[in-house]
């Protein structure tokens, strides 16, 4: 057990962070604004999996025409459940209970829809990037080291964006107050839709690195409980959160993993009710009174 | 007006919501004509989930099977029914699919489940009905003796876990001549602990030592942790006693990180699917019931796969076969199809089946004498290579 041992599960953790980074800024997105966890993040995601899956393998294009529709073909969707389920809610300005359910309800009728469209069976990506780097003796795939490019590059975009945009502007200012902003001349269902447009494009995105890793299949969505953890650690709403969450999530789970693999969801969602009971606003997060 | 088209919209969608919830757990088909005098034949096994790929070539198997035979005649002059059903992979579904094959179709036998877990749970519906049951390939103990105790109506077709991993132990200790094992299971999984107990015993009787033992649990998809651990241990085979897709992404993460070493996999890695990634399992070896390129079954494979475009047939079409054979010679010799005078012919008959000779023992319900084949894979040409048979006591 050397440092290159150390090194190696070290790796691993930022990899698997990775993912979850991508992942997990789908649900601060939605949270900031709507003050509600949108579950049926996970299976956007999952439809961006297959989308992938169908271009490269029915459609026959290369990776990166495949990558972009995955992102457009997951963003339609998110904002077409916005406008299907949750904005009839918003307008009836129901509870976030409401808006909880009906996520739950999306992504278990999304699940299912692809269960009763195209079947159940797991498939799996043809190899696209399946080569490794090897530095001193520590392993990488391409596909771990692309997963960690396309999160960090479209996480910089995403908050070049906020930080910086009139557009960026109006969704900080709706993330204060969706009420105030609105009466100050914000439209905030533009808001509420580009929100959403860049909640799934990320959703796309993290689909079809998912599925290149690992698999694909109509169950996908409940891997992403494990980023809506992370999200949780990090601050729930708060996007340098849900990323500082995610890669350190990521690593603890690998070492947890290393130390005895049976611990390793104990101390994820033992991690996810210690965080709600002792430190709710996580990492970097808002105080709790202000968002909810 | 607007509010009532609200209304409509609503209904159309909880209708919709309501219907994709149907859809999927019950698919019948009608294998035969369906007429007034039939003798029904009942399957289930999972058409949707992490084991479609077994069931679908099962229940296809077995529609083929019965078309032919019903072009043929039949048996004892009547025309054969089949009626098969999703279980989704889940035991709870199974015993709700199980209870409308006996109750509601009124079949004179069940083939299926192809997952021991699933048999398990419907034995106490068999045995409420008193309809017999001859699974495909489960092979935990456990399907039909418990605590010394025989199931009455639970049959199998197939070899047990204990059978298998001793077949593991000996390949890699005599065959391959390796001394260091590491496991990488998953520990809530009976088949994959019969298997990895039994690995165990025999590997270690034999002088081997087993140098790392790692496990997770089902729905994991990273392995990173474990296979980094593996990886500092130094064995010369990983025996994964797993499902094909768990035993492909572990192919690829362990490739990634740079674990070489060949891993040995039970029956439930045997699945054409493994080619999807050809070079990540290139080099390792699946233990078999049959060797999926044994030229006897040529004929069998045309069929199949003419009649479902060029469909590969899996291990669990063979079992299919071999099971639907034993309950033809059962009905034969019962000479009716009284649900308990076939469960009474099983422990009669023998057959000539794809897996060779099948006689099924009226002392515990599992075919005497079988052997296993193992078989390497060939990534390069996208096939299995039959490597050897071994007996498994």
């Amino acid at each position: 057990m050397g440092i290159e041992y150390f090194l190696q599960q070290l790796v691993n953790g930022i990899c698997l962070g990775g993912m979850y980074a991508l992942m997990s800024v789908g649900y601060s997105l939605v949270y900031s604004i709507m003050n509600f966890s949108n579950f049926a993040h996970g299976g956007v995601i999952m439809v961006g999996a297959y989308v992938g899956y169908f271009a490269l393998t029915a459609l026959n294009v290369p990776f990166l025409p495949a990558f972009l529709l995955c992102g457009v073909g997951s963003g339609l969707l998110a904002v077409i459940i916005e406008r299907l389920v949750y904005s009839p809610l918003r307008k009836r300005h129901a509870p976030s209970l409401y808006f909880i359910i009906s996520a739950m309800g999306a992504s278990i009728f999304l699940e299912n829809f692809v269960i009763a469209t195209i079947d159940g069976t797991p498939r799996n990506y043809p190899p696209i990037f399946d080569n490794r780097i090897n530095i001193g003796g520590i392993s990488l795939g391409v596909d771990s080291l692309l997963m960690i490019v396309v999160s960090a590059v479209a996480l910089l975009i995403l908050m070049f964006i906020i930080q910086k945009t009139k557009v960026g502007l109006a969704i900080r200012a709706c993330s204060y107050s969706e009420k105030a902003s609105t009466l100050m001349g914000i439209n905030g269902d533009l808001v509420i839709f580009i929100i959403f447009l860049m909640g799934g494009v990320l959703a796309g995105f993290a689909g079809m690195l998912y599925g290149m890793r690992f698999i694909v299949k109509p169950t996908i969505g409940q891997v992403t409980n494990k980023s809506f953890v992370a999200a949780v650690f990090g601050g729930l709403g708060s996007l340098p959160g849900a990323i500082v969450g995610s890669v350190l999530l990521g690593i603890m789970e690998i070492f947890v993993a290393s130390f005895n693999s049976n611990l390793r969801d104990l101390f994820v969602y033992g991690l996810l009710i210690l965080v709600l009971v002792i430190k709710p606003s996580g990492l970097m997060g808002k105080v709790v009174e202000d968002k909810a | 007006m607007r509010k009532s088209m609200k209304k409509l919209i609503a209904l159309t969608l909880a209708c919709l919501m309501l219907a994709t919830l149907f859809v999927g757990c019950g698919k019948k088909d009608d294998g035969g004509s369906s007429g007034g005098d039939t003798i029904k034949l009942g399957w289930m096994g999972s058409l949707t989930g992490d084991q479609a790929a077994y069931g679908t070539c099962e229940s296809q198997t077995l529609k083929m099977m019965v078309e032919d035979l019903n072009a043929n005649g039949g048996l004892l002059g009547k025309q054969v029914e089949l009626i098969c059903y999703d279980t989704k992979g889940d035991a709870q579904e199974a015993v709700n699919v199980a209870k409308r094959l006996c109750a509601q179709d009124q079949v004179c036998a069940i083939i299926g489940p192809n997952a021991s877990g699933q048999c398990i749970a419907i034995q106490s519906v068999l045995d409420q009905y008193k309809i017999s049951d001859m699974s495909t390939v489960a092979t935990n103990e456990k399907v039909t003796m418990q605590d010394g105790q025989l199931k009455e109506y639970n049959f199998r077709v197939c070899f047990l876990d204990p059978q298998q991993g001793k077949i593991a132990g000996s390949f890699v200790y005599d065959n391959l001549g390796f001394d260091k094992a590491a496991i990488l299971y998953d520990v809530n999984d009976d088949y994959a602990l019969g298997l990895k107990d039994n690995f165990v015993k025999v590997f270690e009787s034999k002088g081997g030592t087993i140098v790392a033992e790692e496990g997770y649990t089902a729905g994991d998809t990273d392995f990173t942790a474990q296979l980094t651990k593996i990886k500092e241990a130094q064995p010369q085979i990983i025996f994964t006693p797993i499902f094909y897709q768990d035993f492909i992404m572990i192919h690829k993460q362990a490739r990634t990180l740079g674990i070489e070493v060949p891993m040995l996999g039970g029956d439930g890695c045997a699945s054409e699917v493994l080619f999807d990634a050809a070079d990540a399992v290139d080099g390792s070896y699946v233990i078999n019931h049959v060797s999926l390129v044994d030229p006897a079954g040529d004929a069998f494979r045309k069929e199949y796969a003419e009649k479902y475009n060029g469909a590969k047939m899996e291990l669990n079409g063979y079992m299919a076969h071999d099971a639907f054979l034993l309950w033809c010679a059962a009905v034969e010799k019962a000479g009716s199809d009284d649900p308990q005078a076939i469960a009474d012919a099983y422990s009669q008959v023998e057959v000539e089946g794809m897996a060779g000779k099948i006689k099924i023992s009226a002392e515990d319900h599992n075919p005497v004498g079988k052997s296993g084949c193992v078989e390497r894979i060939d990534g390069k040409n996208k096939t299995y290579v039959f490597e050897t048979y071994i007996a498994a006591d």
